[in-house]
């Protein structure tokens, strides 16, 4: 097989993939030279096969992050298992994960208006560092930092006091709350 | 002929109707076409195969929406819960390695690569959602995926 000679360029191919090339014109010449050459058609199924293994490991709750609340009831109704926590600034929650959990979610609520994005920072026993999410955009909250950790890295988890701490992501570093989760192994 | 056009009519089923299934199907049905077009004669020239191929998978991927349309309608006048088919997966792809790449991007691109991929939103949307330039998407979008791709590539070279 000849090598391709003029290959379709990455973002090309990444916007032909996520429908950011609209149908026609461009789009139409992508598909035409796909059709006819091996080495982008190829680039393209590499392409294709990474974004079915993300959307097949969010769809197990193999996903660690923030997310949104439209994405988490997508999660629930494709059958992912959640567990939910929910806690306010200042509160200490109970919590724990059971056989059948999938996906372990808490829900930090705050006042998020004036900022823009914000930094969470979870620590455990001994201010020793577990996480830390920088310049999370709150555009669409809505009032809750959703923050997702899958249920089998939870599982192996001894008890222990997390500190979770939220930030505005500006210059100030305002405090936006302090949430503690009691993990029971 | 089999072998180098239909995994290209899969994949262009695949960005068209975004079902694994629906895909193979697509696949099977254009290059039957096509190898009964060839024995007939209908298409004679070698160069013309390809043009031919991408035409029915055009026109059949099109029907094929349409039907899935008229079928999502029904659905929704009549309220009959379908069960979610999830699509097939790579079985290439190293699922637990997959899932470290994926927790080592910044929180941004992590959220990116999950609304494009999972979320099967555009450039656009995923702007909408995260209060984000649809330009700045695109960079954060082809950066991330890169990275993912390099982190994915260690292993495999590491083996």
């Amino acid at each position: 097989m000849a090598p391709c000679q003029a290959p379709i360029p990455e973002e090309t191919l990444l916007d032909y993939w996520t429908r950011d090339l609209a149908d026609g014109g461009e789009s139409d010449r992508v598909e035409e030279h796909l059709f006819a050459c091996g080495d982008c058609s190829a680039r393209l199924n590499r392409l294709a096969a990474l974004g079915t293994g993300v959307a097949a490991l969010v769809r197990q709750g193999r996903v660690a992050g923030i997310m949104f609340r439209a994405m988490l009831n997508r999660l629930q109704r494709d059958g992912v298992h959640v567990r939910m926590f929910w806690l306010s600034p200042g509160e200490t929650v109970p919590c724990a994960v059971f056989p059948g959990d999938d996906l372990v979610v808490t829900a930090l609520k705050a006042d998020f208006s004036g900022v823009d994005a914000v930094t969470l920072s979870i620590s455990g026993p001994d201010k020793s560092s577990f996480g830390q999410y920088d310049d999370v955009p709150v555009a669409g909250l809505g009032g809750e930092l959703l923050w997702a950790t899958p249920a089998a890295l939870v599982q192996q988890m001894p008890s222990m006091r997390l500190q979770l701490t939220l930030k505005s992501a500006a210059s100030t570093h305002a405090e936006l709350g302090r949430y503690v989760l009691e993990h029971t192994a | 002929m089999y072998r180098r056009l239909a995994p290209r009519v899969r994949l262009y089923g695949l960005r068209h109707l975004r079902d694994e299934d629906a895909a193979r199907d697509l696949a099977q049905q254009v290059m039957l076409l096509t190898i009964e077009k060839l024995r007939s004669g209908a298409i004679r020239e070698a160069d013309q195969i390809a043009s031919f191929v991408l035409g029915c998978s055009r026109t059949m991927a099109r029907d094929l929406k349409r039907r899935e349309w008229r079928r999502e309608k029904r659905r929704e006048t009549f309220m009959v819960m379908d069960t979610f088919e999830s699509p097939a997966e790579d079985s290439t792809l190293d699922a637990d390695h997959l899932e470290r790449c994926l927790a080592r991007l910044a929180e941004r691109e992590r959220r990116v690569v999950i609304l494009t991929f999972y979320g099967e939103k555009t450039a656009t949307e995923v702007g909408h959602e995260l209060g984000v330039k649809e330009g700045n998407v695109r960079v954060i979008r082809h950066r991330a995926i890169e990275r993912l791709r390099t982190c994915m590539m260690s292993r495999d070279e590491a083996e």
